[in-house]
């Protein structure tokens, strides 16, 4: 039998039904088995499980293969899964390609159409395979030093987090105080901790701390450079001269926090009576009461009947909330408020028998652990409940009864939609939460915000508290509304994150970059030009063969997307994309359109 | 429309036990009760937790119809006892349906 110049393996999944059942995988098996490239054609049950491994490993040891194709799920569990094996078998993890014929074949097509698409697939990846060459991952030396920029409790708990594993920490405050919102928080919902002590006790180990250095009274100007190598210019309000300090650290966490939403003159009666006060006033307020009588006092006057209504600011409704001056309209629920509502008016009640409570809500939504009792303990405490909906709030007016200088109209949909008057000598508006404004740092770093001006990670569950570009997390309510709790479950998530990715003083990125042909090179510079990020390609003079000095791209691996931006434009066909080459998407087309494995 | 009478739970102790605002209007009272339809007696209690007084007057006929069976208050899954809340707003309404 003739030698074969490449030796592509092909593995094929039943996925234990999942491929199988519409997939003819014995047929798929025979016709890749026909492919100009290919020795080896095998099937298995599940290709994931040690056996289909093993087959793998096998192959590449017995010299029957060079190069690995497996067509099964989408590439995004189990690639990593099989390049493992490849580098188990010592060979290069990166001569491996992926056909996913699950999730594009056998659960969108039937019959022999997907048997046929299955087959085309695989021609295409085995055609893209025989072009692989090894690869080594970019190794990038990195500074054991993270910054948190955010001195709230997320902020803190990161760095405390970071440098209890043993890495310098510097952690960013914008304003003269550390804690941030929680400053102006009182006893926390759901089990009654003062926001105030819990405070001191993390502000006191933060400062305490010799691996943490913290800046107050400082802003973040700048911010470049990449994972491992960042560079970030602070500015100090203090410093008269305006002088810059330079910091150089290998990962950033972004706990830039959130604030607490201003209602827009006459919402609710807001700013045009002064008995209406929002939720966080409230609090500071029941802070700052030392009073014992038996009804709250607000400005020395009693508070005989107060109404409280949910939802200001948040679940807006485009078409029934005006947005704001900026076009923005706050569509998310803010989480918290529902549960610091309850907990203010049980403390209230319980502190003030004679001062009673109306809760005006559009959905009562106490979430997490020990916040539905809120809810019954504020029924119990004598609270009185009623409902609104979106598109009939209640109105706040002012009321000719002296004792009561407001009223609230509502239409409660639990008195059975009935008009109903309430008098008022306080109105408290649950103010949701907005992000604190960080498209300046955001754009310099590239990091995506939401529509909802949310900081975004990349994904929930499959990357919590990551952001695309590598090196940078972040944690707390820049990323959505969350409780100081929630906040510092996510700050334990990205410390521990920075830290794994700083231990070594290393770190190790995935090859798919740029890579410049010095040969064809002719230094036309498209693709300096082409390139969207900043400082991943430059023009650099260097002397040639000749010993004549021309101008050739450079490629500065970390930085690179793999993109390929640059590929498309350069007229040399100078540079190229490791491991996605434009030679093998030809291929790949060729094999597509072929019709060497079609029926 | 009417406005929400912040005495009237006061006024009503006289009469009754103060367990109105145990109620979180599920209606299970309504769909147990076998004489009177139309929210009874969830409404009532409802117009006692906002003190709407005039609606309890207005609507007093339904009182009437109540046998006190005791199915309500049976099955109130927050003893907020539905029957003698019923009970307590008869003598309340005979005290002043004339006032």
């Amino acid at each position: 039998m003739e030698e074969k110049k490449n030796k592509v393996g092909v593995y094929i999944c039943y996925c234990g039904g999942n491929i199988s059942d519409h997939v003819d995988v014995e047929e798929v098996r025979n016709r890749a088995l026909k492919l100009p490239d290919v020795t080896v054609a095998r099937t298995n049950m599940f290709m994931c499980s040690d056996p289909g491994q093993e087959m793998i490993i096998e192959d590449l040891k017995s010299g029957k293969i060079d190069r690995v194709v497996v067509a099964s799920c989408a590439p995004s569990l189990h690639e990593t899964t099989f390049r493992g094996a490849i580098e188990r078998a010592g060979s290069n993890p990166f001569i491996y390609e992926h056909a996913n014929i699950r999730e594009q074949v056998s659960w969108v097509h039937h019959g022999d159409p997907a048997t046929d698409k299955a087959a085309i697939l695989i021609a295409s990846a085995t055609a893209k395979a025989k072009h692989l060459k090894p690869l080594a991952p970019i190794h990038v030396d990195a500074k054991r030093h993270a910054t948190v920029i955010g001195g709230g409790i997320a902020g803190i708990k990161t760095a405390l987090d970071i440098a209890g594993q043993g890495i310098d920490v510097t952690l960013i405050e914008r304003s003269p105080l550390l804690g941030g919102q929680l400053n102006s928080l009182g006893q926390l919902a759901p089990y009654g901790d003062h926001a105030s002590d819990i405070l001191k006790e993390l502000i006191d180990q933060v400062t305490g701390h010799t691996a943490i250095t913290i800046h107050t009274n400082t802003k973040v100007e700048a911010v470049s450079g990449y994972v491992g190598n960042f560079s970030l210019n602070l500015l100090k309000k203090s410093d008269p001269e305006n002088i810059p300090l330079t910091l150089d650290t290998g990962a950033i966490v972004m706990a830039t926090g959130s604030v607490s939403y201003t209602p827009f003159k006459g919402e609710y009666g807001f700013g045009q009576y002064e008995s209406v006060i929002t939720l966080p006033e409230l609090i500071r307020l029941l802070k700052a009461n030392t009073s014992s009588r038996s009804m709250l006092e607000v400005n020395g006057k009693p508070i005989k009947n107060m109404v409280m209504i949910h939802c200001v600011g948040s679940r807006q409704i485009p078409g029934i909330h005006p947005p704001k001056e900026n076009g923005t309209l706050n569509e998310y629920c803010s989480r918290t408020c529902c549960s610091a509502m309850l907990n203010a008016a049980n403390q209230i009640r319980e502190t003030f028998p004679e001062t009673s409570i109306y809760e005006m809500y559009r959905d009562i939504r106490t979430y997490g652990r020990g916040q539905e009792e809120l809810y019954m303990q504020a029924s119990a405490n004598k609270v009185v409940f009623m409902r609104y909906e979106a598109d009939e709030p209640p109105e706040v007016s002012k009321n000719d009864d002296p004792d009561y200088p407001l009223q609230v109209r509502i239409k409660d949909g639990l008195t059975f939609n009935e008009s109903l008057t309430v008098p008022a000598d306080l109105v408290v508006l649950a103010t949701g939460i907005e992000p604190n404004d960080v498209t300046n740092l955001a754009s310099q770093m590239k990091l995506p915000i939401g529509t909802d001006r949310f900081l975004l990670e990349v994904h929930p569950k499959l990357r919590p508290v990551e952001f695309p570009i590598t090196g940078i997390f972040l944690a707390g309510t820049c990323q959505a509304p969350m409780d100081s709790g929630e906040a510092c479950n996510a700050a334990g998530a990205a410390a521990v994150k920075a830290s794994a990715l700083l231990s070594k003083g290393y770190i190790e990125l995935d090859p798919f970059v740029a890579e410049v042909d010095t040969d064809k090179c002719q230094g036309h510079g498209a693709c300096v030009e082409a390139c969207i990020k900043e400082g991943a390609l430059t023009l650099m003079e260097v002397i040639n063969p000749d010993g004549n000095p021309v101008k050739q791209a450079q490629v500065t691996p970390a930085m690179c997307l793999g993109c390929g931006a640059c590929a498309a434009v350069c007229p040399e066909g100078a540079i190229d994309i490791n491991g996605w080459a434009l030679k093998q998407y030809e291929d790949m087309v060729d094999a597509i359109v072929s019709d060497s494995v079609a029926v | 429309m009417s406005s929400v009478n912040l005495a009237f739970a006061k006024e009503l102790k006289a009469y009754s036990e103060d367990t109105a605002l145990e109620c979180f209007n599920c209606g299970t009272c309504s769909a147990i009760c076998p004489l009177v339809h139309d929210n009874f007696p969830r409404r009532m209690i409802r117009y006692i937790q906002v003190g709407a007084k005039d609606k309890i007057l207005e609507n007093a006929n339904d009182l009437w119809r109540c046998l006190h069976c005791g199915l309500c208050t049976h099955t109130c899954p927050r003893q907020a006892d539905p029957g003698e809340i019923i009970l307590g707003l008869k003598r309340f309404v005979v005290a002043n349906w004339r006032a």
